[in-house]
């Protein structure tokens, strides 16, 4: 079984066995699929696919997603002719590729646009500009109509799992809800891929009848998961999944989500603040700050070797659970600024201990400093400022 | 040797709804010395912030403190009557809150919140307070301190909000200060700010600090001792470093073996805590982790395990079993 939108739609009479052809690589061939992936020449920096080092390499190494240059604003207040309106800047300007079967870690302050961002991917909002290659298909011009069929390739899991459930509809519903909505399957198949969906994500199928209420926190969450894979969806966007539950509930969760990428071949859009999790389970992350991606690495990379002064500067904010690691460094200055107003030049010189005049007057871009990882700063990679840096 | 500031002893309060009783702390004891940080660890439900509302006598209205004692100061707060209790709130003993706008009222200017503050607990002239509110700005850093009194609360970010908090928990110079959950909507960043500010604080003004956290990472960052509570107990307590270094009860180190280790990006599979936390209207019998703990015997079902040297657990007592890694070190 291959992904295309034809093949999706003829299946949508029956029912969708939860795993199938997940497992194969062959299927995602850009021939089986018959859909266009991104010429070379969109890639920012031109020459080729700019992740192609250190890429898995697979059948189909085209990513699941591309976001080329995407922006994301909104236009605040203003007097009553809809003059002087402010504009945020949420997302502003973010070149991005979700490679298939992969989780991308995505970081940052709250106010950086991480979760507009999710949001803009799902059309949950209307893209302001860039493009958005979703199986090689830009999905930011789509209408409605048309975006439908790929509505239910891309799932979300959101933070709170009290306030996302309806209280009104039992499990059962809540889990049928999007098969129904997409058109799949009569009233008994539906209830029977609960029952299945439910046994997936370790709840008991007896408890279909029951209401969102009579669950713990970790089991509404395991509720929301079901929900979200219900459609064997291509990519799942998992906002802050875990940071409303308890530290021994928080493993459980993680645990059940890698095992489900594992068996239905899923992607993962991972955005969090908890930077301990995020490097657990990320095979790549992306940091952003002030509506831009600043690093991108695979998640020992980012680690290790740092490279933006920000990442830095996150990395040795961490708690960490250990009382003989006594950390000398001074905590990060400032606070994010607004979005409303973003610095010229590079947007963290603000608060950042290395900006020059040339931070001021130069945006950096987001370059290659080698094998892959990429970082938006114009001493990235230079031993001398990073040395000093230390010192 | 100095004496402890607070001293608390064998505290119990519950919830009483058309449920029945929810037994939110079963006995706590524990002790705050003089400018000690001391941690309270726990999960939701552990009875971590109600064991710190009782002491406040801030309960709702359905809350009932049923025994115990909280000495302060030599003097037993849960005999107070309204007016001193009221008196020593925000005088001698202070709060935070982790979310600093539903504690901050959203129409006055943050100056007149903090200078109403310092006038209701100190005879001080109108120009007096307000250059006390400037000082205690200053000492929490907040950027602009003279124009800063004129904002709004919603015109400051999170973490200033926070500062705003913590300088009027200071405005008396009290010699408690409980911080419940104070880190928990902020940003990395922004927390490494708040928990630096508060830790040279409490060295700085000789202050003793009670922080409420669920983040082991924050608990093992700033605090000198820990309390480690579940299903309203206490489970474990001791040093920071000894507790860190080696827990003795295996919640403490199933919370721990449960985060990520930060050094280590091998994609091992986590160690989850399976099961979840008792109903405190139904609270078991016995230890109150049995159910999830992997070392279970029938003891332990069975009766409610004393504390063995700061450990809540039969594992500990002189003749249990001897299991690697809990009551033995683990083979070198």
């Amino acid at each position: 079984m291959n992904h295309s939108i034809a093949n999706r739609a003829a299946s949508t009479g029956g029912h969708l066995p939860l795993d199938a052809g997940r497992l194969g690589e062959g299927v995602r061939s850009p021939d089986a699929t018959g859909t266009n992936h991104p010429p070379p020449h969109l890639s920012p920096q031109g020459g080729g696919c700019r992740l192609q080092f250190g890429c898995v390499p697979v059948t189909d190494t085209a990513p699941l997603v591309s976001l080329r240059n995407l922006h994301k604003h909104f236009h605040l207040g203003g007097n009553l002719l809809g003059r002087n309106r402010a504009v945020l800047r949420a997302v502003d300007g973010v070149d991005l590729d979700i490679r298939r079967g992969e989780t991308l870690g995505l970081v940052g302050e709250s106010g950086c646009g991480k979760s507009t961002l999710a949001r803009t991917l799902i059309r949950l909002y209307q893209p302001t500009s860039g493009e958005m290659l979703f199986d090689g298909t830009d999905i930011a011009p789509l209408s409605e109509r048309t975006l439908a069929p790929f509505r239910s390739r891309m799932q979300m899991i959101f933070q709170d799992p009290y306030a996302s459930l309806n209280g009104r509809m039992t499990v059962r519903d809540l889990i049928a809800e999007p098969l129904e909505i997409a058109r799949i399957g009569t009233p008994q198949t539906r209830t029977e891929r609960v029952f299945e969906l439910l046994k997936r994500v370790g709840l008991n199928p007896d408890h279909a009848t029951r209401f969102a209420h009579e669950f713990s926190g970790g089991q509404r969450q395991r509720i929301g998961i079901a929900r979200a894979i219900a459609l064997n969806p291509d990519l799942v966007i998992c906002d802050e999944p875990i940071s409303a539950l308890d530290v021994s509930i928080q493993a459980q969760v993680v645990n059940m989500l890698e095992d489900l990428q594992d068996e239905l071949g899923l992607t993962y859009l991972f955005i969090t603040h908890d930077l301990s999790m995020v490097r657990h389970i990320s095979d790549r992350i992306g940091v952003m700050y002030l509506g831009r991606i600043v690093e991108l690495a695979s998640n020992h990379d980012l680690y290790v070797r740092p490279s933006h002064p920000y990442t830095r500067a996150l990395l040795a904010s961490i708690p960490v659970p250990d009382p003989t690691v006594r950390r000398e460094s001074e905590p990060m200055r400032g606070e994010i600024p607004s979005p409303i107003d973003i610095p010229s030049g590079c947007r963290f010189r603000t608060r950042c201990p290395l900006a020059t005049e040339l931070c001021a007057a130069q945006e950096p871009p987001l370059r290659d400093i080698g094998g892959g990882h990429l970082a938006a700063c114009h001493y990235a990679g230079d031993t001398a400022m990073q040395t000093g840096q230390a010192a | 040797m100095i004496g402890p500031i607070l001293s608390v002893r064998d505290l119990r309060t519950s919830f009483f709804s058309q449920r029945g009783e929810v037994q939110a702390v079963r006995g706590v004891s524990f002790d705050v010395a003089p400018a000690e940080m001391l941690g309270i660890v726990g999960e939701s439900g552990s009875g971590k912030s109600i064991t710190c509302m009782s002491i406040l006598r801030l309960l709702k209205a359905n809350g009932r403190i049923k025994s115990g004692e909280a000495l302060f100061d030599g003097r037993d707060l849960f005999k107070l009557d309204e007016d001193e209790m009221r008196d020593l709130r925000g005088n001698d003993i202070a709060v935070i809150f982790q979310d600093p706008m539903t504690s901050l009222n959203p129409t006055l200017t943050v100056g007149e919140q903090v200078i109403e503050t310092i006038l209701r607990h100190r005879r001080l002239t109108r120009a007096q307070a307000r250059q006390r509110a400037i000082e205690l700005f200053e000492l929490v850093r907040i950027p602009s301190a003279t124009a800063r009194l004129k904002s709004y609360p919603h015109e400051f970010s999170g973490g200033m909000r926070q500062r705003v908090m913590i300088a009027m928990a200071l405005s008396c110079d009290p010699k408690l200060l409980i911080a419940d959950e104070p880190t928990t909507a902020l940003d990395v960043t922004i927390q490494r700010q708040i928990l630096m500010l508060l830790k040279e604080l409490q060295t700085r003004l000789g202050m003793a600090v009670i922080l409420i956290t669920h983040d082991l990472g924050v608990i093992a960052e700033v605090t000198d001792h820990i309390v480690v509570m579940y299903g309203g107990m206490v489970m474990e307590q001791g040093n920071v470093r000894d507790l860190f270094a080696r827990p003795r009860h295996p919640y403490t180190q199933g919370l721990l073996a449960a985060v990520p280790d930060l050094r280590d990006d091998t994609h091992h599979r986590l160690t989850p805590i399976p099961g979840s936390p008792p109903d405190m209207a139904h609270p078991p019998e016995g230890c109150p982790f049995a159910p999830r703990c992997p070392h279970t015997m029938q003891q332990c079902v069975a009766a409610m395990p004393p504390l063995f040297d700061g450990a809540r657990c039969w594992l500990q007592h002189p003749e249990a079993p001897r299991v690697a890694g809990v009551n033995e070190l683990e083979p070198a």
